[in-house]
């Protein structure tokens, strides 16, 4: 079987890498996409032509998408922003993440539809980042008119800066108390996005009110992608082991949630059919209570394409959802395709689905017929496979090599799916039956210390880690 | 090398050509789209109005604390509102260097 998504992507990638390298005329570029395009549609029988011709014009297709990502419209709201004493503006718009409150201030991204600047208004697009005094009765999606000054990310701050440019933030605005007003309180109504971010509300604060702090913090991150409240010095002792993974909420929960839904709609005695039904939009649900990160959208494609196989009656294939799940998320976002978080996972996922196999061969594993022997050895070939497929981007970006990671993943790797099985437990009962989550709670408690404590002191060992300088 | 069928290639074929006119529209409306100009707000959006505000909302004001709240008070009724902006400079602890901070979020209606 041959794997055509698999070339396309890699040819998709490979015009993203040289529209960042390079600077390309879109419209040259176009053309030339076009001409191709033609071709390929008059030489479609040739056997021999057509692939060619099919690669060349993804490789075009990611040049194009990535010059697009690049390019901002004449109406976005960094063109009228040039430098700090750009004095008082007003924005009407709404607000596009849910607003962190701290104190007397909350911090929100905001997504300006009108500028109001001087002595014009204009119509304009683009997020800023807003710092407010005095708003602590904010929601997601609620319009706002705000009043303050606007300014670009300060020169110095490179490193903010080009975050902040990868979120698609351009501008920072600064508003004092009295300067804001709502557009439309009517606006504070039913929408997906406000039930999703109620929704994850009511999950945290269901894991905060039966778990201490630190165990919460912990779990939080694991099962809902929550990482802020983890304190320094474990998600530290994490990247000493190479086990920081687990903190990040990955395919792996996408799995479970997708086995919990299909296992309780089997108990209800539904058909496959109607099972997977209800499970693609509970994965996605799920996908977007973690904030879609890379490897959340990923594991979601994977799963939707493994579970869309059936309904067509057609085998899936590792290798081809793997690449489907990559072409979604660059076409959305092509500059993901530099982000290690996109990097880190797909390249443990294509580690451990290409090495593994061949390593279970090479050490005949499936030989073992000792159970115990057979789980520790099997568990150290994914673990050696994922830090192989790894280590290059982490002693790249973090300047850190962990030998320790094989091991300690071997440890780690089963306490936190034991963790997290208990974490979506926790919350499901919370939700459901809340005199039984004390139980789960203490189950969960117990677990994530026991998982700090082995971190803490698998990072310790002699040798454990090897700073790069 | 792709083991495509025939089918599968008139759905890539048109799958990419589908992919090039949308990349190509939203590259042209970014580029070439002009800005809109709309009718401007009111210059006095979010100001406090000096004639109408009680402590708590003075007090919201950058620079204005509880005492300096309640001698903007006490001077509106001593004079029966304000008339112009420039008349809380009168009160103790409003020096030029505050007032040109403040006056950007206050009015007198």
């Amino acid at each position: 079987m041959g794997y055509p998504l698999v070339w396309i992507t890699a040819f998709f990638c490979a015009g993203i890498v040289f529209a960042r390298c390079f600077a390309i005329n879109f419209w040259l570029v176009l053309a030339l996409a076009a001409i191709v395009l033609f071709l390929g549609a008059i030489l479609i029988e040739r056997k021999g032509t057509f692939p060619i011709i099919l690669l060349a014009i993804s490789a075009l297709t990611g040049m194009l998408i990535f010059r697009n990502s690049q390019a901002l419209p004449k109406c976005h709201i960094s063109n009228f922003v040039y430098f700090k004493s750009n004095g008082f503006c007003a924005v009407f718009g709404t607000i596009d993440s849910q607003p962190e409150i701290k104190g007397d201030s909350a911090t929100f991204v905001f997504n300006a539809k009108e500028l109001h600047l001087r002595d014009s208004g204009y119509l304009c697009s683009g997020k800023i980042l807003v710092h407010a005094k005095g708003a602590k009765d904010l929601y997601c999606i609620e319009k706002l008119i705000l009043k303050g000054y606007l300014y670009p990310v300060p020169e110095p701050q490179q490193f903010r800066r080009d975050y902040l440019k990868e979120q698609g933030i351009y501008c920072i605005m600064r508003v004092d108390s009295g300067n804001m007003a709502l557009a439309r309180e009517a606006d504070r109504g039913f929408s997906f996005t406000r039930f999703i971010l109620s929704l994850k509300s009511k999950m945290l604060e269901i894991i905060n009110k039966y778990m201490p702090p630190i165990p919460a913090s912990v779990l939080e991150a694991m099962v809902l992608g929550e990482k802020k409240n983890i304190p320094r010095i474990i998600y530290d002792s994490m990247v000493k082991t190479g086990t920081v993974h687990i903190l990040v909420v990955s395919g792996f929960n996408v799995g479970i949630v997708i086995f919990i839904v299909t296992l309780f709609l089997k108990l209800l005695r539904l058909p496959r059919r109607a099972r997977f039904i209800v499970a693609i939009p509970c994965s996605i649900i799920y996908c977007l209570l973690t904030g879609a990160s890379t490897p959340v959208v990923r594991a979601t494609v994977m799963g939707i394409f493994f579970l869309a196989a059936y309904f067509i009656k057609r085998e899936p294939d590792i290798y081809n959802s793997l690449s489907l799940a990559a072409l979604f998320i660059l076409s959305i976002s092509p500059n993901q395709l530099f982000n290690i978080g996109f990097q880190l996972s797909f390249a443990s996922v294509i580690s451990i689905v290409y090495l593994y196999p061949k390593l279970k061969k090479a050490f005949r594993l499936d030989a073992l017929k000792n159970r115990f022997l057979n789980f520790l050895a099997e568990g150290s070939a994914v673990s050696l496979s994922a830090w192989v497929g790894t280590s290059g981007f982490i002693a790249y970006y973090f300047r850190i090599i962990s030998p320790v990671t094989i091991l300690a993943n071997l440890f780690i790797v089963p306490l936190a799916t034991f963790i997290t099985l208990c974490g979506i437990c926790l919350i499901f009962a919370g939700l459901i039956s809340p005199p039984l989550a004390p139980y789960f709670a203490s189950t969960s408690e117990l677990a994530v210390t026991l998982l700090v404590r082995l971190n803490l002191f698998l990072s310790s060992l002699p040798c454990a880690y090897y700073r790069l300088s | 090398m792709l083991n495509l069928t025939s089918e599968e290639r008139k759905v890539l074929i048109f799958l990419m050509g589908v992919a090039l006119v949308g990349v190509g529209t939203s590259f042209a409306v970014k580029v070439f789209a002009p800005v809109k100009s709309i009718a401007r707000l009111d210059d006095d959006f979010g100001k406090t109005d000096l004639n109408s505000a009680d402590i708590d909302l003075l007090k919201s004001v950058p620079g204005i604390g509880e005492k300096l709240a309640q001698r903007i008070v006490d001077l509106r009724y001593e004079r029966a509102g304000f008339s112009d902006l420039e008349q809380i400079k009168e009160i103790k602890g409003i020096t030029s260097g505050k007032f040109n901070k403040m006056k950007n979020y206050l009015v007198v209606r």
